[in-house]
């Protein structure tokens, strides 16, 4: 909504810019709160994501050691209390898109609190401490959701119009439709309307951790001027790290290349350092392939100066994640590979030449509105097959009751949706 | 097979008598055509008409899809057969 | 999956004879409410439907064109691996959906490509029609064809495509200028690296080509292939295909001069491509400049009449949010022909040339137009085979039938 439209709906009120670093500082020290309570604690850490603010806990076997779940949630808001700018709502939910809902509820239903902070019956509202809380009982998500807007099901206001087009008013209503059909008129999507409407969860759920970053510098003296020389010292920084990363069964996905120029006979608008900042196509625990992309990169700008100084920063860390090849695509397991040499055409020609087509509506009227393209930095191929990764100890379906999964909490002001 | 251009190139187009194609001018080359098919398109008339008449059209060299945008009057090529 | 009872299979298969593709199945063969007709097997539709022929067998050493009678033709049954082909042809010959026919079985076979683009012309619908998986499709584009080269260069030191489909045709300028003696040294380079990875690379070139060029082509090309037009194939006024021959003038695994034709149809979705699979309703036409008419039928008001057509009458109706009018036939006096225009059909045999009937002579009318419903420009989508759709029926059957004709075309 427009700025000024905002206004006119309420003329009193005071509208702050955002300040996405530091309600990005926030997120994360609730995150380090939180992870007191349970290993499995994710949320997305993009302040510009438009599902930024949730926080999704996992709650499986946590009432032995914390009590029951509204007495943990009260537990919780507690810890969060300096850290929030206000209190959060909470939703209990055998999936994720049943307890977020349930937390976007939480803010409407009426606060009440019972003296042991159990919950109150099926799906009413309870407050527990200061935050309030909707909680769902296990194995009725799909029944907890039915009543409720099918624009619910997605952010898309493209897919929201097609819903309330088909005469789609509430989520039982998708439930009902048999999954080829949702498929049909909504395309992949549709999988995953469907299984929400029935309480089927659709996404793993991928615990957080904090990203670490790795540092390696090195002085040169004298200083380089050629790029053979860089690409030398490059070779052993990379190399270092690479063999770090490998015996910790760690990847990176970004680098971060720092050269101080050495100024004494340059020019005087030579700048004191240069900083290339490059993502990877995908997480590597290879140093060549790192040492290669930088290199290409350098060779499209060289440093003006001779460069005293190398230091090569890793960031985003983390442990990489096995994938699971596809055992009927023969090309899956190339596009690591693929994606890097894409990257360094990307690099030497240009990121708009390189890239895919895929078909957006093939039975759009006009040509042009069939397709579009796909490019950017470190495009690979959409392997087939990968859309939802399989992982492990995935949610059963909704055919057997599934096990409560989480709390979703909101950050911010109350009432704010999640 | 048909090779779209997606910039959809802007033509030089000389009509018979009829009102249909007989020629078309492209990159310094005429070619003379005959029509052999023909429908009309419109779309978004309540925000951002579209409205086009297609030819498609053979000639000596190429089998082609062209097309009036009548919001405009210009002619342009959009697709080549082969 | 039971077998069925014998009777059952009987009254399936004399179904599937009548209905073909929409014929009912016995259960386990189809899932879902949303079926489809499944792809023509490559031995039911050896030439160039498309659904492509990627799932005819490749051999360790070529790929197959999709075109039986092409691939006899061929020293290795096919395009060769790791070697370089040439496609020469001028306008409209049929050397991008032979190409891309290849990028297609080179997929099936669990390779992935890369595209070239100088031409800027690549059409995903279509391809993805022809069979080519575009997830496994890599799209370059160039913006000179030194460009071009480099890039080709880097993906071909890299071995990371299977398959280099360059696109020379340059925004299909037939008089492009082109450097001839560097470029040769070029190719050449290109040629024995593509050789050394393992890479197929095939080069479609431009219409017009210097002959330094080509010769230097020829010499660094293992195959080169002529395909030349020989004749339009017709559904009534409408061009839905072409008859090519392809001419081997360079083959390093087999002999040269041999030549083979090729039928190749433009399926562009709807329920007239089903029209596609009956011969008896496709006829063959010269190529080559001028107009086509029927003979029959008094004038016909013009649409319009005065350059350009923005005097047309409006086909009625007022346009749905989101979708194109639908048209109704234009009420102006329409002809009927006395009778129906003499139908030559396409012949089975690949090698001959069809006799051509020449167009009657005209009477200065104007065949109308039947206004159309029914996708404009559709992409190649199945062909539901052996069922007739409406519009099926020859030219002039249906003279003075009312709308609801589904199909495109004219009569």
């Amino acid at each position: 909504m427009p700025l000024g439209a905002a206004h006119r709906l309420a003329p009193e009120a005071l509208f702050l810019d955002p300040d996405h670093v530091a309600d990005a500082e926030a997120l994360k020290a609730a995150l380090d709160r939180l992870a007191g309570f349970s290993p499995g604690v994710a949320a997305e850490t993009d302040a510009a994501s438009p599902g930024f603010g949730r926080v999704e806990v996992h709650l499986d076997g946590l009432q032995r050691l914390w009590g029951p779940e509204p007495l943990l949630v009260r537990r919780m808001g507690e810890a969060l209390a300096g850290i929030l700018p206000g209190p959060p709502l909470a939703g209990i939910g055998g999936t994720r898109f049943a307890a977020a809902v349930a937390a976007a509820l939480a803010g409407k239903a009426a606060a009440l609190t019972t003296p042991s902070g159990a919950a109150s019956g099926t799906a009413s509202g309870a407050a527990s401490g200061d935050v309030a809380l909707h909680a769902v009982e296990p194995g009725t998500d799909a029944a907890f959701l039915a009543p409720l807007p099918a624009a619910m099901l997605s952010r898309d206001p493209e897919v929201r119009a097609r819903l309330d087009r088909f005469g789609l008013r509430v989520i039982g209503q998708v439930a009902e439709l048999p999954r080829s059909a949702v498929v049909a008129r909504f395309g992949p999507e549709g999988e995953r309307l469907h299984a929400r409407a029935r309480g089927e969860e659709t996404d793993p759920f991928r615990p957080y951790r904090a990203p670490e970053r790795l540092t390696l510098a090195l002085p040169l003296d004298p200083p380089v001027s050629d790029v053979e020389g860089l690409r030398f010292v490059l070779h052993r920084l990379a190399s270092a790290f690479g063999d770090q990363l490998e015996t910790r069964g760690a990847a990176t996905a970004r680098a971060r290349l720092t050269l101080e120029l050495d100024r004494s006979f340059s020019a005087v608008d030579v700048p004191p350092s240069i900083t290339i900042d490059q993502p990877l196509p995908e997480p590597t625990s290879e140093g060549l392939a790192i040492e290669r992309l930088l290199i290409a990169r350098l060779e499209t700008s060289l440093p003006r100066a001779p460069v005293a100084r190398v230091e090569l920063e890793l960031g985003d860390v983390a442990p990489a994640a096995g994938t699971q090849l596809s055992l009927f695509t023969p090309q899956t397991g190339r596009t690591g590979r693929l994606g890097w040499q894409l990257a360094r055409l990307g690099l030497r020609f240009g990121e708009e030449r390189v890239g895919w087509m895929e078909l957006e509506d093939s039975e759009a009227t006009l040509a042009e509105a069939r397709w579009r393209w796909r490019r950017g930095p470190g495009t690979t191929p959409r392997v087939p097959g990968r859309g939802t990764p399989v992982a492990p100890g995935r949610i059963p379906s909704a055919a057997s009751p599934a096990p409560r999964r989480g709390t979703a909490t909101s950050m911010g002001r109350p009432g704010s949706r999640s | 097979m048909t090779r779209l251009l997606r910039e959809h190139p802007s033509i030089d187009v000389e009509l018979g008598s009829s009102g249909e194609p007989v020629a078309f001018r492209w990159n310094g080359r005429r070619e003379l055509i005959e029509v052999c098919n023909r429908w009309r398109v419109e779309e978004s008339w309540w925000s951002q008409p579209i409205a086009r008449d297609y030819f498609k059209v053979a000639g000596g060299s190429w089998l082609a899809l062209l097309y009036l945008d009548r919001v405009d009057g210009i002619w342009h090529l959009e697709r080549l057969y082969d | 999956m039971t077998t069925p009872p014998q009777n059952v299979q009987s009254a399936l298969a004399s179904l599937r004879e009548r209905w073909g593709g929409a014929a009912p199945r016995w259960g386990g063969e189809v899932e879902g409410a949303l079926a489809v007709a499944p792809r023509p097997s490559p031995a039911s539709d050896p030439e160039g439907l498309p659904g492509g022929p990627g799932v005819l067998p490749a051999s360790d050493r070529a790929i197959s064109t999709g075109f039986q009678a092409l691939d006899a033709i061929l020293g290795l049954g096919g395009l060769p691996r790791a070697a370089t082909t040439a496609l020469h042809g001028d306008g409209t010959s049929g050397k991008t959906t032979l190409a891309l026919q290849a990028v297609a079985g080179a997929q099936a076979a669990g390779g992935i490509a890369a595209y070239l683009d100088l031409a800027g012309s690549l059409d995903p619908v279509e391809a993805a029609a022809r069979g080519v998986q575009l997830d496994w499709l890599v799209v370059l584009t160039p913006d000179s064809l030194d460009e071009a080269l480099a890039m080709a260069a880097m993906l071909l030191q890299d071995r990371t495509v299977d398959l280099l489909l360059l696109d020379m045709q340059s925004r299909l300028s037939g008089g492009a200028r082109i450097s001839t003696s560097s470029l040769a040294e070029r190719f050449g380079r290109l040629a024995a690296l593509a050789r050394r990875a393992g890479v197929q690379l095939i080069v479609l070139e431009p219409p017009s080509l210097p002959s330094a060029m080509a010769s230097a082509l020829t010499q660094v090309a293992a195959l080169r292939l002529e395909l030349s037009r020989r004749a339009w194939i017709r559904l009534g006024r409408d061009v839905v295909g072409q008859r090519t021959e392809v001419r081997v003038a360079r083959d390093r695994f087999g002999p040269p001069g041999r030549a083979a034709e090729l039928r190749i149809l433009y399926a562009e979705g709807g329920l007239r491509d089903a029209c596609l699979a009956r011969r008896d309703l496709l006829r063959e036409t010269a190529p080559g400049a001028g107009r086509l008419t029927i003979a029959g039928g008094s004038g016909v008001a013009p649409l319009g009449g005065v350059a350009p057509l923005t005097g047309v009458a409006p086909l009625g109706g007022v346009a749905p949010p989101g979708g194109y009018r639908p048209s109704v036939p234009i009420s102006a006096a329409r002809p009927a022909p006395p009778h129906p225009p003499a139908i030559t059909p396409v012949p089975d045999d690949a090698t001959s040339p069809s006799p051509l009937a020449p167009p009657s002579p005209s009477t200065g009318s104007q065949q109308g137009f039947r206004a159309i419903r029914g996708g404009a420009d559709r992409p190649g989508r199945q062909a539901v085979g052996g069922r007739p759709g409406p519009g099926c029926e020859p030219p002039g059957a249906r003279a003075g039938s009312s709308a609801g004709d589904a199909a495109r075309g004219g009569s």
